[in-house]
């Protein structure tokens, strides 16, 4: 099986045009053949990402979804078609319909951000924003290293601790082990305060804040690059003319409407489908030229 | 003027409305696009001012500490909704004013939902998060919030239960009500209440057994290295 992802090693820029454009789409659109192709699409992708561990998300998510729907209607009770009656309110088909459409709403955006932190990796963030934002990016670059040192750092000092028998143990009970946890973490914020100060002479040493910064670049736009993003702004505005012309208008309360399908489902459908086919049209070109070897 | 200023002067008087305008255009659901936007953009004016005050080495080095911290004590701890990240945030504002607060609030629930899961309610998050940084750092800075434990503990505790954990749930109210009313949006305040009671309670512990060693260090290292507010205004 192929491990990577090919919409994963594309330039930072596509794929965050793509997630920032299918986000919004996703949560502005209620028709219900928008909403389906979404969830699909969405699921799909989070499918050849994951694979057995996006099930179990889908699985997680299924029964908020569900709930999401259920409970729609207790708050909304607009609507003809009623069902039942909850404590003398009327709880109707209109408003659980409403309900269904913004758990498909809650679904797929979930599983889009499940996908967007699969790609776009902190390093990507970082590239993407170190021109436009360079002290904050760098910030954010200098905390994603320190996360792991600390981390490490402590597990050294509970195991220093531990081997001159001054570490707790679930026997102590919680006051014991509490103050414990509170001796790390003052030793750890007192490593970590003064070696910032050594880490920030350092920089300064090296000349830092004397000339505009320059940022390591690892991804480059190649021309596959290019035309990915050409076709997805393509797409991106195909959909919002069709929604301009009224094609992706549905209304739940009072009453139920939704426009007639039309050619603006084919071309969202096709944005969304672009990092699955992506990675489809690799996952094929790696089996054919293995099968000629 | 500052930079800074006209950036913020252009988000008020510019932006907001004009996304509000948008919104009120918009086809279909507009309520969680507009709202999500109009948190991001009041968050532009705060980056903006870290942004233009070229931060010098030693500032940002510690507040990518503070950060760091924060972010590996909301991933430490096993216990769900009863992370020490609120007390962590606010003691930063407390010792290096409202904007470090705002600051090391926001990069950490940024950060940290990069080791969690981005969602949604990423956005609310770093408001919600620099929010309670701020209020605690605008406070102190204004000698309201005297610096003994238990009264930052029930600060802590108010703060973390009326303050930032209904910012948080705000976002929930955006996305997943079909008509905002206020029953549903006082129904979903009620569903967040034992999250956020918990939380307090969390932020109420760490302030009381935390705040003295961590700002005494937080203090000595300002003295130590000569970072006082008003020289840099960290």
């Amino acid at each position: 099986m192929m491990m990577t992802d090919a919409y994963s090693s594309c330039h930072p820029a596509v794929a965050f045009t793509f997630f920032a454009g299918t986000i919004c789409c996703s949560v502005v659109i209620q028709h219900p053949a928008y909403l389906i192709a979404g969830c699909l699409a969405a699921a799909a992708y989070d499918l050849l990402l994951k694979g057995r561990k996006a099930l179990k998300n889908l699985f997680l998510l299924l029964p908020f979804a569900l709930l999401l729907a259920a409970v729609n209607p207790l708050f909304n009770t607009a609507g003809e078609r009623i069902l039942f009656y909850v404590s003398g309110r009327p709880y109707t088909l209109e408003a659980l319909l409403y309900g269904a459409a913004l758990a498909g709403i809650f679904l797929s955006m979930m599983l889009w951000f499940s996908c967007f932190n699969v790609v776009m990796s902190s390093d990507k963030i970082a590239c993407l924003f170190g021109n436009l934002i360079p002290s904050l990016s760098l910030l954010l670059t200098m905390v994603f290293r320190m996360v792991p040192g600390l981390t490490g750092k402590t597990q050294q000092v509970i195991c220093a601790r531990r081997s001159i028998g001054k570490g707790s143990c679930k026997a102590d009970g919680y006051r014991a082990r509490l103050d414990d946890g509170m001796t790390v973490l003052s030793a750890m914020t007192s490593w970590a305060l003064e070696g910032s100060i050594v880490t920030a002479d350092s920089m300064r040493s090296r000349g830092y804040g004397t000339a505009k910064r320059s940022s390591f670049m690892i991804y480059r736009m190649s021309s596959r690059d290019r035309i990915l993003l050409a076709v997805q702004i393509v797409l991106l505005l195909l959909v919002i003319l069709s929604a301009a012309q009224g094609q992706t208008a549905a209304a739940f309360t009072p009453e139920l409407s939704a426009a007639p399908v039309s050619w603006g489902i084919a071309a969202y459908s096709a944005y969304l489908m672009i990092p699955v086919l992506l990675h489809l049209k690799e996952a094929l070109q790696w089996h054919i030229s293995r099968l000629k070897i | 003027m500052k930079k800074s200023s006209i950036g913020m002067l252009i988000v008020f008087f510019l932006l907001i409305p004009l996304t509000l305008f948008l919104g009120t255009k918009l086809r279909g659901r507009s309520y969680y696009i507009t709202s999500t936007l109009i948190i991001l953009e009041l968050m532009v004016p705060f980056f903006l001012a870290f942004e233009g005050r070229r931060p010098q080495a030693r500032q940002l080095v510690v507040i990518a500490v503070l950060c760091a911290i924060a972010i590996v004590s909301r991933l430490a701890i096993p216990i769900p909704h009863f992370k020490p990240i609120f007390a962590i945030i606010m003691i930063s504002g407390i010792a290096f004013g409202p904007e470090a607060g705002f600051m090391v609030g926001a990069v950490s629930a940024f950060g940290s939902n990069f080791f969690i899961s981005q969602g949604p309610y990423t956005p609310w998050q770093m408001m919600a998060y620099g929010a309670g940084g701020m209020l605690a750092g605008f406070l102190a800075q204004k000698r309201l919030l005297p610096k003994k434990p238990l009264v930052l503990a029930v600060f802590g505790f108010l703060a973390s239960l009326l303050w930032v954990g209904p910012l948080l749930d705000c976002s929930s109210v955006f996305l997943s009500l079909s008509k905002i009313s206020l029953s549903g949006a006082l129904a979903i305040f009620a569903s967040g209440f034992p999250t956020n009671l918990s939380q307090g309670l969390s932020t109420f512990l760490t302030m009381l057994l935390f705040s003295k060693p961590l700002l005494e260090k937080l203090d000595r290292i300002k003295l130590k290295y000569g970072m006082t507010e008003a020289d840099n205004g960290l």
